[in-house]
């Protein structure tokens, strides 16, 4: 014990803005001189009561809802919701449908991933490669903006199917795109199993280990990097996902440099989904065309998001309004997980861990 | 077909003396989605434990009031098993295990996995009654707990740290439960009352 009066431990407050990204996070966090001891989560920044509002709403009306519920991950709230619709429903989405939903959450999941872990390189100090990635992740937001004309919320499905198409044109376009990103993201790859700065920041920076991973339930990209081989489009496949050539990634260390490469290899095989799915892709219908009454019943699906698993739980009644939606998004289990990956970390990778989960609190406070 | 084991039903009906209600379906991708209800809330612990030793992880908890069923003769509706065995006329409508169902009961839905299949496990409690934590079963119960303390007044029994999560501790508890109109959700009584409080502002202002 020291004599003097300085005390052994004091708090720090690290948010509730800009930790990592944009996003209002605050940890209360207790350190000994540089390493962290303690870590307490005040969350509720975003809390907007989306799931009161979704029973307020019709069913039609929540697609559109759901999808403004976050925006990285935007295109799996309404394919999620749509299918829970579609179960109670007993709605058979097209062939072509099927197809097109699995093109436009790969698209989302390109551009997710080289977000995220571009970010990561902008914490590094990399700066001239972070940007260099976002220029990476540019050609997928031309390539999103072009086919559903926005870059965010693309309003790509609806109950029944999905609501945009492609042709020739736009087919070969999202090819030549997909090239470009391959090309480089391997070069990415490349770079991170390479780079000095990279490697010294993430390496065994905030490990999750495999035991931990399981106590919290952590899920997506987070949970494969520490061994749970676990995505839920093999394990527990909808759309055409048990048609297509899909690799699940997945690393043993759990820190913030195999979250990182699993993403980066998500990536390649996202390129690879999307190649399939545009060779294979069968024509006929889009959607079914028809908005039939949703009958009372319940439901429960699943999806893999970005992020990791999204699950839904939808109840029916005979309004058009839903009695009880609810759904749980992966940053919500991955973030209590944070407590364990922060554990006698260093101050200076706090916001490096943090954004190794891919947080997304709009979507998880709701 | 299903990756659920073989004896589940079984095994979960020996850990809920009270009695269950189970139902699975397989869907075209091959993948089960399993319902069941637990006639007790108190066999919860026991299944949830039997459950955590087969390697399932907890997804996520809802809670729910379920409105009153609609009294009148549905056919096959397998959904609906529960509302529909309890559906006797002229009466509170009841679970098969006796929770009254009169809108202010709850219907808690624990949401497992088990290597990709999903099985709920529906828990009813009536108003004013209270489900044991599964926190020391499975440790990510923890939030999903919280959220259902402040989203209902549903009380969980053992949980280690029963704070707030997203609501701040100084809003009244129970949101879901009542009808809370937008403009004081947005702190503004009206648009009128809110012109009205702007003009008031600008004259004494003058």
């Amino acid at each position: 014990m020291s004599t003097n009066t300085v005390p052994e431990t004091f708090s720090i407050p690290v948010g509730p803005l800009h930790v990592a990204l944009e996003e209002p996070m605050y940890f209360k966090i207790d350190v000994k001189g540089e390493t962290v001891s303690h870590v307490d989560i005040n969350a509720g920044h975003a809390h907007r009561g989306i799931e009161y509002l979704t029973t307020k709403r019709t069913m039609y009306q929540n697609v559109v809802l759901t999808e403004r519920i976050c925006s990285l991950c935007s295109n799996s709230h309404p394919q999620t919701f749509a299918m829970a619709a579609e179960k109670i429903a007993g709605i058979e989405v097209p062939e072509r449908g099927i197809y097109l939903r699995v093109v436009a959450d790969e698209m989302k999941r390109i551009t997710s991933h080289l977000f995220n872990v571009a970010l990561l390189v902008h914490l590094v100090g990399y700066e001239t490669y972070f940007m260099h990635m976002m220029q990476v992740r540019e050609i997928g937001q031309d390539m999103v903006e072009s086919i559903f004309g926005n870059r965010q919320d693309i309003g790509a499905m609806c109950i029944g199917g999905v609501r945009y198409d492609l042709d020739d044109k736009t087919i070969a376009y999202i090819k030549g795109a997909i090239d470009k990103i391959e090309v480089e993201t391997k070069d990415i790859i490349k770079t991170f199993k390479s780079n000095g700065s990279i490697l010294r920041r993430t390496k065994g920076v905030g490990v999750l280990s495999h035991a931990d991973a399981i106590t919290c339930g952590v899920v997506g990209p987070v949970a494969r990097a520490s061994g749970i081989e676990y995505d839920v489009r093999r394990a527990a496949p909808y759309a055409a996902y048990d048609r297509l050539p899909l690799v699940v990634h997945s690393a043993t260390d759990g820190d913030v440099w195999s979250r990182a490469m699993v993403r980066l290899e998500e990536i390649l095989t996202s390129i690879n989904l999307l190649r399939a799915c545009l060779r294979d892709l069968p024509g006929g219908p889009t959607n079914i065309n028809d908005r039939p009454d949703i009958p009372p019943g319940q439901a429960v699906t699943r999806s893999e998001a970005p992020r990791g698993e999204v699950i839904y739980y939808l109840r029916t009644n005979d309004t058009p309004q839903p009695e009880r939606v609810k759904w749980r998004v992966p940053t919500f289990m991955n973030w209590d997980g944070l407590r364990f990956m922060l554990q006698d970390a260093k101050v200076a990778d706090i916001a490096m861990i943090v954004n190794s989960i891919d947080p997304c609190l709009s979507c998880t406070e709701r | 077909m299903s990756r659920l084991p073989q004896d589940l039903e079984a095994r979960l009906t020996a850990a809920a003396p009270a009695g269950v209600e189970y139902s699975a379906e397989t869907d075209s991708h091959g993948v089960t989605v399993a319902w069941l209800g637990l006639a007790a809330a108190a066999d919860l612990k026991p299944v949830a434990a039997l459950l955590h030793e087969m390697g399932a992880r907890l997804s996520m908890i809802t809670c729910a009031q379920p409105s009153v069923p609609e009294e009148e003769d549905e056919d096959e509706d397998e959904e609906d098993g529960e509302e529909k065995a309890a559906a006797e006329p002229k009466e509170t409508p009841k679970t098969f295990g006796g929770t009254p169902f009169d809108g202010t009961s709850y219907e808690i839905d624990y949401h497992f996995d088990i290597e990709g299949d999903a099985l709920t496990v529906i828990a009813y409690v009536p108003q004013g009654g209270d489900i044991p934590s599964l926190t020391p079963i499975f440790r990510n119960a923890d939030w999903h707990e919280r959220e259902m303390m402040e989203l209902y007044s549903v009380k969980v029994t053992d949980h280690p740290d029963p704070r707030r999560l997203f609501l701040d501790a100084s809003v009244d508890g129970a949101v879901l439960e009542r009808l809370i109109p937008f403009s004081t959700l947005v702190n503004a009584a009206s648009t009128k009352g809110l012109w009205e409080r702007l003009l008031a502002g600008k004259k004494g202002a003058a």
